[in-house]
């Protein structure tokens, strides 16, 4: 039986209980390569399939995945989550969008063709492991790989909505972990591209293995406060851990202490930060939410004053305002909301001015996950980097920690760079941010 | 779940693309997860996960896929796929299954499978609840979640082994926020176990609500932290994230074997301050992190890894055992059939000493008190580590003076646990999910409080 067919099936079963719902379908091939001491370390083949079905009856809303096809756990699956409806608070805000759009990503373009073979893909992973393995001082290369995955997502619902959408995805990643006497040290990075072609391996490795050298006589430096600039990968993971600051649920349910600071100066002026769904160079690119509500542009913050926050269906009924498009559901989740693809607009300061005087680099965070409150906008954060001036570093550092509140930074902007950089993800676009007087302890 | 026919068909295939080892790991798991927004049901959600692990060993090289179809043709298409590279004569010949049903350690009643007890850890979570936003007005709100897990797992391997497993888990969690219209803190508290609904006799929502709003309370009070380098004593129960982060992920032979620990040469060597004995034990009664058998079919155990101070063990998988020589300890563990089994931490914990908290507290002119930890993370290769406390105290004079913030401890493992110079009686275990190599696996961490006599501190004061 089709996947379209299947989700015909499980909808009537809904339509048949009273309900109305909507139906997520992802499906996935993806392939895994790891290499270690010139081998194959780890060569993973997979293929996945998950049906995960929302409903709501008499303004409640149940939800129920699974990973089973088989008729028995599909017929399970709507009884499941009309069980589960039956069970929830009335929810008179989340509806199942009116929307008999069909919406389709083009596959040219998202997930092109690629004839490159397997044994070309292990090629590339053997040799990222292999020439980072032979530069000086290298003691092993512990975290590496090549990784090529096509996703694909439908969503149907109750009301004709039908869309779909798939993308490809291949990377390339590797961690150098250099000794020298008593001093080691472990740095890395990635790469994404859409065709294998488009990997460039020998800069992977020159950039890994140069900033793992340079890092590695690092030291701390005496606490006190620094004008800090994160780098291209550290700012974005930076914001993404504070992104609740523009949710529209967490407004809703009372946590987002930004919730009633629409059209208020939050940051420094020369800030504007937007979300770019429709940015085909990023991999964020989105051309639908998880309700099937197109992506559009948006603007979060505009010249330091917030202008938006991220609306679902359910968020922007209970605001009375339209849903941004930011609607997040996966087969395994509830509705909720979040970014895509979050974009700073370049400032006007160009490198000598950003980098005059003393100033801490920081290319590196660690307790993102554990050392942030995103309530309060506190956080202290394991860091290494560079200390620099005028633009040249003066020392390495490591063994320190950045600690402060994401809030009151926003207001400490001394400067803005005018180029824009992606992360190695190409998930998130921004330029450089000198942020003035944050607290380090060394 | 897999017909033990078919089961022996696809092995058979694996062995002869010249595969050395072939694994196949079934699971089917159900799941419900309950969520509350103060007094209300925010969802109910519910799961069915399926699939098949497909494991090939030829040599070092472990190859794995996974598939959610059970038909033999897509697990021997899997099996191709990933031996593409590989293919030779056949080595060896499949071994008759021996099916072994594992001793059930742990009991499980109200299971999920029976009845997903809906109404009753609704009922759990509006208690604590209540019992958290009567402890003080300045509770603005409670967030509860219940969530069970049923987890039946199959595995076969050209070994002959044969074997089935139940994991019943449990988890029941509630954090209060406190407002005062200025700020906003937060506080956690958190239960669970291997084991049914059943657990709701063991675990009283008042406590949950009240400890929840406790430290939300007590963490909207705090000032800023000192920073720097100072003694610190970390309090028991989750501190034990400490031992786990610092040292437990350097033990595991997924990164001895890579020599990216540390510790990989250090084997009979004193690595800690000799008032440090640990142990990982996946054998302890309806434990969180505790197993029958490990995700390869082995029995669980209770490994020794420091006694006073010195190494004495790794912990052990089938591929770590091949790869450094040591012994099996049935510490192979993965979060679904969507990961290849990897060595892991079960229960971790520093065990428990003589020494007594005021004696710690009087011992220490200034530094900080962390009573209750948050999570973190470690970096293999380089031992270094950070944990964020999410209750502490500024110590001055040999006294607990007030309530810190948004602290982080930053050290390496080999540093921190020669600084341990403390170890108290106070010993308990927590419930965590420690993410890793093979996904995240349920773990518990614990200790006594204890004294480490220097690490950075970040603050912001």
């Amino acid at each position: 039986m089709s996947i379209a067919s299947q989700a015909e099936q499980i909808l009537d079963r809904v339509r048949a209980a009273g309900a109305e719902g909507d139906l997520i379908i992802d499906q996935g091939e993806a392939l895994s390569l790891k290499a270690k001491d010139g081998a194959l370390e780890e060569h993973k083949v997979t293929s996945s399939q998950v049906f995960g079905l929302r409903v709501i009856k008499d303004s409640r809303v149940g939800t129920a995945y699974s990973e089973a096809a088989d008729g028995e756990s599909l017929t399970a699956l709507v009884d499941q989550a009309l069980l589960n409806a039956s069970y929830a608070a009335v929810e008179a805000h989340e509806k199942i969008l009116v929307n008999a759009l069909k919406l389709e990503t083009q596959d040219a373009q998202l997930s092109p063709s690629d004839h490159t073979t397997v044994a070309e893909k292990i090629a590339l992973a053997l040799a990222i492991e292999a020439k980072l393995a032979a530069k000086p001082m290298v003691k092993n290369v512990p975290y590496n790989g090549v990784q090529d995955s096509v996703g694909e997502r439908r969503v149907y619902s109750t009301t004709g909505l039908e869309a779909r959408s798939k993308a490809r995805m291949m990377q390339c990643y590797a961690y150098a972990l250099i000794e020298s006497g008593d001093k080691n040290a472990m740095e890395g990075l990635g790469q994404a591209a859409r065709r294998f072609v488009e990997l460039d391996p020998d800069r992977l490795v020159d950039q890994a293995y140069q900033n793992t050298l340079d890092i590695l006589q690092g030291a701390a430096i005496p606490s006190g406060k620094y004008d800090v600039i994160f780098d291209e990968e550290v700012l974005p993971s930076l914001f993404q851990v504070f992104s609740m600051m523009f949710s529209g649920k967490s407004a809703k349910d009372g946590v987002n202490p930004m919730r009633d600071k629409l059209g208020e100066e939050i940051a420094d002026s020369k800030l504007t930060v937007r979300d770019l769904p429709l940015d085909t160079d990023g991999f964020g690119y989105t051309l639908f939410d998880g309700e099937g509500t197109p992506a559009q542009a948006l603007c979060l913050i505009k010249e330091g004053a917030l202008s938006s926050l991220i609306h679902n269906s359910m968020t922007g009924s209970y605001f009375k305002v339209a849903s941004t498009g930011h609607g997040t559901r996966g087969p395994r989740s509830t509705l909720g909301v979040g970014l895509h693809q979050l974009e700073i607009d370049a400032g006007t300061a160009d490198d000598t001015a950003l980098q005059a005087g003393e100033y801490l680099v920081v290319t590196d965070l660690t307790g993102l996950h554990s050392g942030a409150n995103p309530i309060s906008g506190e956080f202290s954060f394991g860091a290494s980097g560079y200390l620099c001036r005028d633009g040249a570093r003066v020392q390495p550092v490591r063994g320190i920690t950045v600690a402060g509140n994401f809030y009151e930074l926003l207001k400490r902007i001394a400067l803005i760079g005018s180029v824009q950089h992606w992360n190695w993800a190409r998930s998130a676009k921004m330029p450089s941010i000198r942020f003035a007087d944050l607290s380090v302890s060394g | 779940m897999l017909q033990v026919t078919k089961a022996e068909d696809v092995i058979d295939h694996g062995l002869s693309l010249g595969a050395d080892f072939a694994e196949l790991f079934v699971e089917r798991s159900l799941t419900n997860a309950i969520s509350t927004l103060s007094n209300q049901v925010q969802s109910v959600e519910s799961g069915i996960d399926f699939g098949i692990g497909v494991r090939l060993v030829f040599g070092s090289k472990v190859l794995y896929g996974y598939t959610n179809k059970t038909e033999a043709d897509e697990l021997k298409r899997i099996m191709g796929e990933l031996a593409a590279m590989d293919l030779r004569d056949p080595r060896i010949v499949i071994q008759a299954f021996d099916y072994s049903a594992p001793i059930e350690h742990h009991p499980a009643h109200r299971i999920l499978s029976a009845d997903a007890d809906v109404d009753s850890k609704v009922a759990y979570l509006m208690a604590a609840d209540a019992a958290a936003r009567a402890s003080s007005n300045l509770i603005s709100q409670t967030r509860g979640a219940c969530r069970q897990k049923e987890q039946r797992i199959e595995i076969f391997n050209s070994e002959g082994l044969h074997t089935t497993d139940a994991r019943n888990y449990v988890r029941a969690t509630l954090t209060a926020i406190a407002s005062d219209g200025q700020e906003q803190a937060t506080g956690m508290w958190s239960d669970g176990g291997l084991l049914g609904w059943e657990i709701k006799e063991q675990v009283d929502p008042k406590k949950t609500g009240d400890e929840a709003a406790r430290q939300a309370l007590v963490n909207l009070s705090a000032k800023a932290c000192p920073s720097g380098r100072m003694p610190v004593v970390i309090g028991n129960g989750f501190g034990g994230v400490i031992f786990h982060e610092a040292c437990g992920h350097l033990l595991e032979t997924t990164s001895v074997a890579k020599k990216a620990s540390v510790f990989h040469d250090k084997m009979g060597e004193m690595i800690a301050n000799e008032a440090v004995s640990a142990v990982d034990d996946g054998t302890m009664v309806n434990e969180w992190g505790s197993i029958n058998i490990d995700d390869e079919g082995m029995q669980t155990q209770n490994t020794q890894l420091i006694k006073d101070g010195r190494l004495t063990s790794f912990l052990v998988d089938r591929l770590g055992a091949e790869q450094t020589g040591f012994e099996r300890t049935g510490s192979g563990r993965r979060e679904s059939y969507k990961y290849a089994p990897a060595s892991r931490m079960r229960n971790t914990f520093i065990e428990a000493g003589n020494a007594e908290f005021d004696d710690m507290i009087s011992s220490i002119d200034r530094g900080i008190y962390a009573a209750q930890m948050g999570g973190g993370s470690v970096q293999p290769g380089t031992g270094e580590f950070n944990f964020a406390v999410t209750e502490g105290y500024y110590i001055e004079n040999g006294k607990i003076q007030y309530p810190v913030k948004a602290a982080t401890l930053i050290s390496t493992g080999p540093a921190v646990l020669k600084e341990i110079s403390m170890v108290g009686k106070d010993f308990s275990l927590a419930c965590g999910m420690c993410g890793s190599v093979s996904g995240a696996v349920p773990t518990s961490v614990g200790q006594a409080t204890l004294k480490v006599d220097d690490i950075l501190v970040g603050g912001q004061a």
